[in-house]
C-alpha cells in the first residue's frame, strides 16, 4: 500500500495506548499524529492527506460521537475507526450507523487494526476525490454573474428555458444566451452534467 | 292543696302582727307577700323541670346504647364479651362481624364457652396462654392462626381485656379480634418485592463493577498488545529470539483479554423487559416498600403525583431501583441534618412526550467539588459505598431514552430528577 501519502490520527486519552499504537503504525510506515483529547484533534492543521481517525469513546468533556459531530462542523472529513473498552453490541450500531468504517473492542491486534486502516484510506481517497471535484465546481460558480446564477439554479431543479423566460419576465432568447454562458464557465458538456454539478454542491435538494 | 292552706295560715300570721305594728306599711306588706309568692312558684317550677330533666336523660342514655350497639354491630372487627364470674368462661354478646368471621352462628357461639370455639386444630401452648391471662385479670394481646368453622385458616390479631365493676372487681371481658390474613399477604407480597429489588440491584452493581474494571484493565492490555507487536515489526528478521519473547508476550495479553471477554459475557446485565407502566402506580410501589426505612430515621415522605399523566414503556424493576436508589440517597443526605424530615417525590408532565420524576431532599445537598464526578463509577462520598449507584441509575435511565441530573435546591438539599419519554426508547 502507498503509505507515504497517508497521515492516521489517533484520539486516546491513555497516554500510553497513544505511544504504543503511535510506534506500531511507524513501525509500518504510516505518519501518525496522536490526541489525548477532541480539542486537540480539533484545532490540528489538517494537511490535504488521505487520513482516518482511531477514536477512543470514552474521552474526556467532548466524546468520541461528539467529536464526530464536530468533525463536520469543522469540515475535517477523514473516515472513523471507533476504539472502545465498553464494547457492547448497541454502541457498535451506533458508531457503525454514523459512519464509522469499524468498531475495535480493545485490545485489538496489529492485523485488525491494519485492516481497518485499509478499508479507512480507501474510503478517504474516494472522499478526498469528491471533495476536491466539489471545490472545482464551487470555483467556477464564483465567476457566474448574479442572473447566471439565477439561471443555473432554475436549470437545476429542471425548468424548461420557456418556463425560466415567463418566470423571469424576459424573452426566450435571453435565457438561451444566459444557459449558454453558464454551460460554458461551468464547463459542463449537456445539461444533465450540469444538473450533476448542482447535486454535487448540494444545490438541487437545498431547492426542492 | 296543702301547700296552699300553709300559705294562707302564714299569711294571717303576718297580717295580724303588721295591723299592730303600723297600718300604713299595707303596701310593703304587698309587696313582701309578691316577692315571697315568686320565691316559691320559683321553687315549684324548678321541681317540674327537675322531673323533665330525667326523663330527657333517660332518652339521651337510650340513644347512647342505642348507637354503641349499632357502632359494634357495624364494625369489621369480632367484637365479644365474655362472662368472667363463670369459670368456664361463656360468651354472653358477638356482634355479626364476629359470627362471619369465625363461621360459627349466633347459637353455636351465645351462651357456650369462650375455649371451645379454639376447636382441635389450635395451638393448644397460646390457648392455654390466653386461659391464663384472663385467670391472672390481665390483657392479652397477639396475632395468631386460627381456623374457621369449616377448617380455613385465617390470621387473627386477638386482643382481650377485663372489665371491672365500681368495686373493682372483674365482671366481663372483652375482646376484639381482626382479620390480618389479607394485610399479611401484603406485607409478604412487599418483602418479596424487596428481596427481588435488592437482588437485581446486587447482581447489576457487580455487572457494573467488571464492566469498569474490564475497561480499565483492557486499556493496559491494548497498549502491551501494540508495543509488542510494534517491537516485532521493527525487529524485521533480526533477533529471533527476541521475535518470540514478544510473541509470548502478545499471546498472553490476548489470554488476559479473553478472560475478561467472558468475565463480561458471563455478567452481561439483563436486558431490560419493557412493559406499559403507570409511573404514579410504580412511584407509589417503592414508596411503600421504602416506607420502613423511612419511618425508623424519624423522616416524612411526600408523594405529589402529577394526575392523567400518560403511562411509559419501561422496565419495572429497574426504574424501582432507580428510585429506590434515589430516595437512599436523599435520606443519608438528611441523615445528620436533625431538623430536617422531608422527602419529596413528584411525578409531572415535562412536556407532551417527556415524564419527570423529582427526588427533593432538604440534606446536606451537594458540595461543589462533588458535581462533575457525581455520576462517574467509583465515586463516591460514602465511607462504605462502591460509587456505583448513581452511574448505575443514569444507565438504566439512558436506556431507557431519558436524563437523570441533580441541582441544590435554592434554599436547601438538592434534588435529583429523572425524564422518561413517553413513547420508549426509539433504539429499542
Amino acid at each position: 500500500m502507498s503509505t507515504n501519502a497517508a497521515i492516521i490520527y489517533v484520539v486516546d486519552d491513555d497516554v500510553s495506548i497513544c505511544r504504543a499504537l503511535g510506534l506500531l503504525l511507524k513501525s509500518n510506515g504510516f505518519r501518525v499524529e496522536t490526541f489525548t483529547n477532541a480539542q486537540g484533534f480539533l484545532s490540528f492543521k489538517h494537511p490535504k492527506l488521505q487520513s482516518c481517525l482511531i477514536l477512543d469513546i470514552r474521552l474526556p468533556n467532548i466524546n468520541g460521537f461528539a467529536l464526530q459531530a464536530l468533525m463536520a462542523q469543522h469540515g475535517i472529513i477523514t473516515p472513523i475507526i471507533f476504539i472502545t473498552g465498553y464494547g457492547d453490541i448497541p454502541m457498535s450500531v451506533k458508531a457503525m450507523q454514523a459512519g464509522a468504517i469499524d468498531f475495535l473492542p480493545k485490545p485489538f491486534t496489529e492485523k485488525k487494526i491494519l485492516h481497518a486502516i485499509t478499508l479507512a484510506l480507501s474510503k478517504s481517497k474516494v472522499l478526498n476525490k469528491e471533495q476536491t471535484e466539489v471545490l472545482k465546481i464551487k470555483q467556477r460558480m464564483n465567476t457566474l454573474s448574479p442572473r447566471e446564477l439565477e439561471v443555473f439554479h432554475f436549470v437545476a431543479q429542471g425548468m424548461m428555458n420557456k418556463n425560466i423566460a415567463s418566470k423571469r419576465g424576459t424573452s426566450l432568447q435571453t435565457i438561451k444566451v444566459h444557459r449558454g454562458r453558464v454551460m460554458q464557465k461551468m464547463q459542463a458538456k449537456t445539461a444533465t452534467e450540469l444538473i450533476d454539478f448542482a447535486k454535487k454542491v448540494g444545490l438541487t435538494s437545498s431547492q426542492v | 292543696m296543702k301547700k296552699k292552706t300553709i300559705l294562707s295560715q302564714k299569711n294571717k300570721a303576718k297580717d295580724l302582727s303588721l295591723k299592730k305594728k303600723t297600718q300604713n306599711n299595707l303596701a310593703e306588706t304587698v309587696r313582701l307577700q309578691t316577692d315571697e309568692l315568686k320565691i316559691r312558684e320559683g321553687q315549684l317550677r324548678q321541681g317540674a323541670d327537675r322531673e323533665k330533666l330525667g326523663a330527657d336523660r333517660e332518652k339521651l342514655a337510650e340513644e347512647q346504647i342505642h348507637i354503641r350497639t349499632k357502632a359494634m354491630e357495624s364494625t369489621a372487627d369480632g367484637i365479644f364479651i365474655i362472662d368472667a364470674k363463670k369459670s368456664d368462661f361463656p360468651i354472653i354478646y358477638a356482634n355479626s362481624s364476629f359470627f362471619s368471621l369465625t363461621g360459627y352462628s349466633r347459637s353455636e357461639v351465645i351462651g357456650k364457652s369462650y375455649f371451645l370455639l379454639y376447636g382441635f386444630n389450635a395451638n393448644l401452648r397460646i390457648v392455654e396462654e390466653i386461659k391464663q391471662t384472663l385467670r391472672l385479670g390481665k390483657s392479652f394481646h397477639g396475632e395468631m392462626l386460627r381456623f374457621k368453622k369449616n377448617g380455613e385458616k385465617y390470621w387473627c390479631l386477638l386482643r382481650i381485656a377485663p372489665v371491672r365493676n365500681v368495686k373493682g372487681v372483674i365482671t366481663h371481658y372483652v375482646g376484639i379480634k381482626t382479620d390480618t390474613t389479607l394485610m399479611k399477604q401484603r406485607d409478604a407480597e412487599i418483602q418479596e418485592q424487596r428481596e427481588e429489588l435488592l437482588h437485581v440491584t446486587r447482581v447489576g452493581k457487580l455487572a457494573e463493577f467488571v464492566s469498569s474494571l474490564a475497561h480499565e484493565i483492557s486499556q493496559p492490555l491494548t497498549a502491551i498488545l501494540s508495543y509488542a507487536q510494534a517491537g516485532q515489526r521493527l525487529l524485521k528478521d533480526r533477533e529471533p529470539q527476541l521475535k518470540e519473547i514478544l510473541q509470548y508476550i502478545i499471546n498472553d495479553d490476548q489470554r488476559a483479554a479473553e478472560v475478561i471477554r467472558r468475565l463480561r459475557s458471563l455478567l452481561k446485565k439483563n436486558k431490560p423487559t419493557f412493559e406499559t407502566l403507570d409511573i404514579n402506580a410504580l412511584t407509589n410501589d417503592t414508596a411503600t416498600l421504602i416506607m420502613p426505612h423511612i419511618t425508623a430515621k424519624n423522616k416524612v415522605i411526600k408523594l405529589e403525583l402529577g394526575e392523567n399523566l400518560p403511562m411509559i414503556q419501561g422496565d419495572r424493576i429497574q426504574l424501582q431501583q432507580v428510585l429506590l436508589n434515589l430516595i437512599s440517597n436523599s435520606l443519608e443526605a438528611m441523615e445528620d441534618e436533625k431538623d430536617s424530615s422531608d422527602l419529596l417525590i413528584r411525578t409531572s408532565l415535562k412536556n407532551a412526550d417527556t415524564i419527570m420524576v423529582e427526588v427533593k431532599d432538604s440534606g446536606c445537598g451537594i458540595p461543589e467539588e462533588n458535581k462533575p464526578k457525581l455520576f462517574s463509577h467509583f465515586f463516591t462520598s460514602k465511607p462504605d459505598g462502591l460509587g456505583m449507584g448513581l452511574s448505575i441509575s443514569r444507565s438504566i435511565v439512558e436506556a431507557h431514552g431519558g436524563h437523570l441530573e441533580a441541582e441544590n435546591n435554592p434554599d436547601r438539599g438538592a434534588t435529583f430528577y429523572f425524564t422518561i419519554p413517553v413513547h420508549g426508547n426509539i433504539n429499542q
